[in-house]
């Protein structure tokens, strides 16, 4: 598949940057980490399994973003859906559960929609503010308590099992990949969205309902969030309120290291994932370096600043 | 010399090296109000600009009181005493009416501190001096009419030692009777001896206040007369100057039979349009004429359903239809080539062809998905058609001449297999070779048995291209010319009609 970020056919070094940008990170990683096991098959599939979360939430982020719009409140959909979901576990079937689980993140996402299109109360205010309350809800649901979860079949599909050598995990990520690609890239919604995110005024004077697609895009954030916090439930075996809550940085971050504008209009799955990937490799890289808790969240902040740092000098260079 | 406040001489002013102000003379006496007109890029804006030290001039001298001035920005002309009210407001709508009128010039209390009292009640006393005592200096700008907007604008202007106030185009929106209200402002402000440099296209208002009048043209003065020794007719030629008169071009091939078009009925857009009814046939160019603010562009911005009508039927070949939306009036095979082409018509960051692909995604769909190929296949039709020249479908549309960049919208417009086709100034500011293009492709579409509505600020254009055109002032319509009748439809006779 062809990466582009804008529609664009021309070839735009700008839009490659991510993929040199993870290939020297691996190599680097690879060289210098050689003896303490980066470069292994284990490792690396550990990194994609670790990563699949992220991922998940970066297709819903950049889809967010390429229509202008941005979505802070999927860390605590993670947790409330997660929880919901393994409360569901205990009475009812997987379908129900998981169907339940993913109806929470599209009620959350269906609130914000309401808020940016009707109250026009721009998302970053809304999606903070549901944040809250979604968090809140995670905690009370249970009274801080985590909630475990023994059901084989419900830990195989979302999490834990593996395919032969695959980890389900992987398997997610490569269809939602495929998918979201063809959704941004080859269907009328998702020119609609690139549209929306690009020059609104110009958007609605074509006759795109604008309103619907910001509508849209939420809610299938909300709905993507919270299958993240059902692949954590399952890859855990268990629910709680904690889940999700240091992802948000790490998300927008990776959508934006991807090629995804932040002004909305101009977007790409495929770089979303990598810069999930790029993100999971300097997370297990900083592990496997042994840098403790503290100095990862600095390094960590540190790259989130520098590459959108990079994404705003070519922002204004347009 | 000596009865001059203000003597600007031998002004010259180049942009990438062509000169669009050719050593223009300028003159103002205390108290006076002096009239600039001209057409557009007449180098009235850039004399203006000069003179509030916006733009730096190439050649010529300013003098003040007899002694010659060198200053570079606006500030420094404040200081002099020159202010200038510009066309869209400079006002903090979230700021209160006194804030705003001493915005950058707080009376203190102390070095650190404001003294707000003081700020109000000078900003009410200058609000009584130009007869706008109503309005509260506490009131937010945001809860103000227009009208009322314009006056803390003026009172703005008041606030430090003006003598010499620029309006550009004051009187575009506002009602008749804050107009009124404003010239008796103006009347006020002349009885303390400030003379007001008056910019405007509103040739009966300037015949009606001014004192004395200054025609430019292509960037020379062609005379500077006492209003008493003009008249209308003798500026609108001035202003025009004696061009080539151009010839009605288009010869209508369809006669327009049945049901019309489109029809109106009692279309009613804000305050400005009341009531409003007008038809089109098949096969014909509806021009819409008027002066900026006469309500022209929120004609048809009302019926494509992008501004809110409160009232007015419409009718498609005689049905009625609801449009609420932009989407409503495409399905009803109506398109719009909008006013302003880079924030409404064009997504600038976007290639020819994903700017092009959203009329026609409907027809390339195949399932869910989009089918590419089909779409740059008609798109690289249309870009051949309109003639655009770019490097291909894949080009920004950024990078393009504004000429091309029209003749994108204007494929847009056309792609979504409309029947109706609304042009807002669709030639603005580009170049003769698309301007001519364009209007030829214009006229193919109505000779299909197509309708067009075409608003332009360029009078020739539309005397040379109308089959019919609708005289529109503060929003009534006060004549309809059918051009392909009356012999005399000329730029002339449109100028004069719209004032």
């Amino acid at each position: 598949m062809k990466a582009r970020t804008s529609l664009g056919g021309k070839f735009n070094l700008n839009d490659y940057v991510v993929y040199i940008g993870f290939a020297v990170i691996f190599v680097f990683f690879s060289i210098t980490l050689f003896n303490r096991g980066f470069f292994t098959g284990g490792n690396l599939m550990n990194i994609t399994q670790q990563t699949t979360m992220i991922s998940v939430m970066a297709i819903g982020m950049t889809f967010t973003l390429s229509a202008g719009e941005i979505d802070l409140s999927i860390g605590s959909v993670v947790a409330i859906s997660a929880m919901n979901t393994a409360l569901l576990l205990r009475h009812t079937s997987v379908i129900v559960a998981f169907l339940g689980g993913i109806c929470t993140g599209v009620v959350v996402g269906f609130i914000n929609g309401l808020f940016v299109t009707r109250v026009r109360i721009p998302s970053f205010i809304v999606t903070l503010g549901m944040g809250a309350i979604a968090g809140g809800f995670a905690r009370l649901i249970t009274n801080l308590e985590s909630v475990p979860v023994d059901n084989d079949t419900f830990n195989f599909i979302f999490g834990s099992g593996d395919i032969g050598p695959v980890s389900v995990l992987f398997i997610w990520t490569l269809v939602l990949l495929i998918l979201g690609q063809i959704v941004l890239r080859k269907t009328a919604f998702g020119r609609y969205v690139l549209a929306t995110g690009g020059n609104k005024v110009s958007a609605i004077y074509s006759g795109i309902n604008t309103n619907r697609i910001k509508m849209a895009v939420l809610v299938l954030n909300g709905a993507l969030a919270s299958l993240a916090g059902i692949l954590y439930t399952g890859r855990l075996h268990g629910a709680r309120y904690t889940l999700g809550d240091a992802d948000l940085l790490l998300v927008i971050a990776a959508v934006i290291i991807g090629g995804t504008s932040l002004f909305g209009g101009k977007g790409t799955v495929i770089g979303a994932i990598i810069g999930s990937l790029i993100m999971g490799m300097i997370n297990n890289g900083l592990v496997l370096m042994g840098l403790n808790v503290s100095l990862q969240m600095i390094f960590r902040g540190v790259i989130i600043i520098a590459s959108v740092s990079l994404s705003l000098r070519e922002a204004k260079e347009r | 010399m000596g009865n001059y406040i203000l003597e600007m001489d031998e002004i010259r002013k180049s942009y990438d090296g062509v000169e669009v102000l050719h050593g223009v003379h300028f003159d103002l006496s205390a108290g006076e109000v002096h009239a600039i007109i001209g057409q557009n890029g007449a180098g009235k804006s850039t004399l203006m600009k000069i003179l509030n030290g916006v733009t730096a001039r190439d050649g010529g001298t300013i003098r003040i009181d007899d002694l010659e001035v060198n200053y570079s920005t606006p500030l420094e002309a404040r200081k002099l005493g020159i202010n200038m009210i510009f066309q869209e407001f400079s006002l903090v709508p979230s700021l209160t009416i006194s804030q705003n009128v001493f915005l950058t010039k707080e009376p203190r209390r102390g070095a650190l501190f404001l003294n707000d009292r003081e700020c109000e009640a000078r900003t009410a006393e200058i609000l009584e001096e130009i007869g706008a005592e109503g309005l509260n200096p506490r009131e937010y700008v945001k809860n103000l009419s227009i009208g009322s907007q314009q006056m803390v604008e003026i009172a703005k202007a008041l606030s430090s030692e003006s003598r010499i106030v620029i309006m550009d185009e004051p009187t575009a929106s506002l009602s008749h009777a804050e107009i009124e209200t404003f010239f008796r402002v103006i009347g006020r402000l002349t009885g303390k001896g400030i003379s007001i440099i008056y910019v405007s296209h509103y040739l009966r208002e300037i015949f009606k206040i001014c004192g004395r009048i200054t025609v430019l043209r292509d960037g020379s003065r062609i005379f500077t007369k006492r209003v008493a020794d003009s008249n209308m007719e003798e500026a609108i030629s001035a202003m025009l100057g004696r061009r080539m008169v151009e010839k009605r071009v288009r010869v209508r091939r369809q006669e327009g039979s049945g049901d019309p078009l489109l029809e109106v009925n009692n279309l009613s857009v804000g305050k400005l349009i009341r009531n409003l009814s007008f038809r089109l046939h098949r096969g014909e160019i509806l021009g819409i004429a008027g002066l900026l603010g006469s309500g022209r562009s929120e004609i048809v911005s009302a019926i494509y359903g992008v501004m809110r009508k409160e009232r007015g039927d419409i009718l498609i070949e005689g049905k009625r239809v609801g449009i609420k939306s932009s989407r409503d009036a495409i399905r009803n095979a109506i398109a719009m080539v909008p006013e302003d082409r880079r924030r409404q018509g064009l997504i600038m960051s976007f290639s020819i062809r994903d700017n092009l692909i959203f009329p026609i995604l409907r027809r390339i769909r195949k399932y869910l998905l989009v089918r590419d190929r089909k779409g740059t296949q008609i798109i690289r039709e249309y870009m051949e058609k309109l003639s655009i020249k770019a490097a291909g479908p894949w080009q920004v549309v950024k990078s393009l001449s504004g000429g091309n960049q029209q003749r994108v919208v204007v494929a847009k417009s056309m792609m979504s297999n409309a029947k109706i086709l609304f042009l807002d100034d669709p030639t603005f500011g580009i170049d003769i070779q698309s301007k001519q293009e364009i209007m030829n492709i214009v006229s193919e579409f109505a000779d299909a048995g197509n309708g067009v509505v075409f608003i332009s600020s360029e009078l020739d254009e539309m005397a040379s291209h109308c089959d019919r055109i609708i005289i529109l002032r503060k929003g009534e319509i006060v004549d309809t010319l059918d051009c392909t009748k009356r012999a005399d439809v000329s730029e002339e006779l449109l100028a004069r009609m719209i004032q």
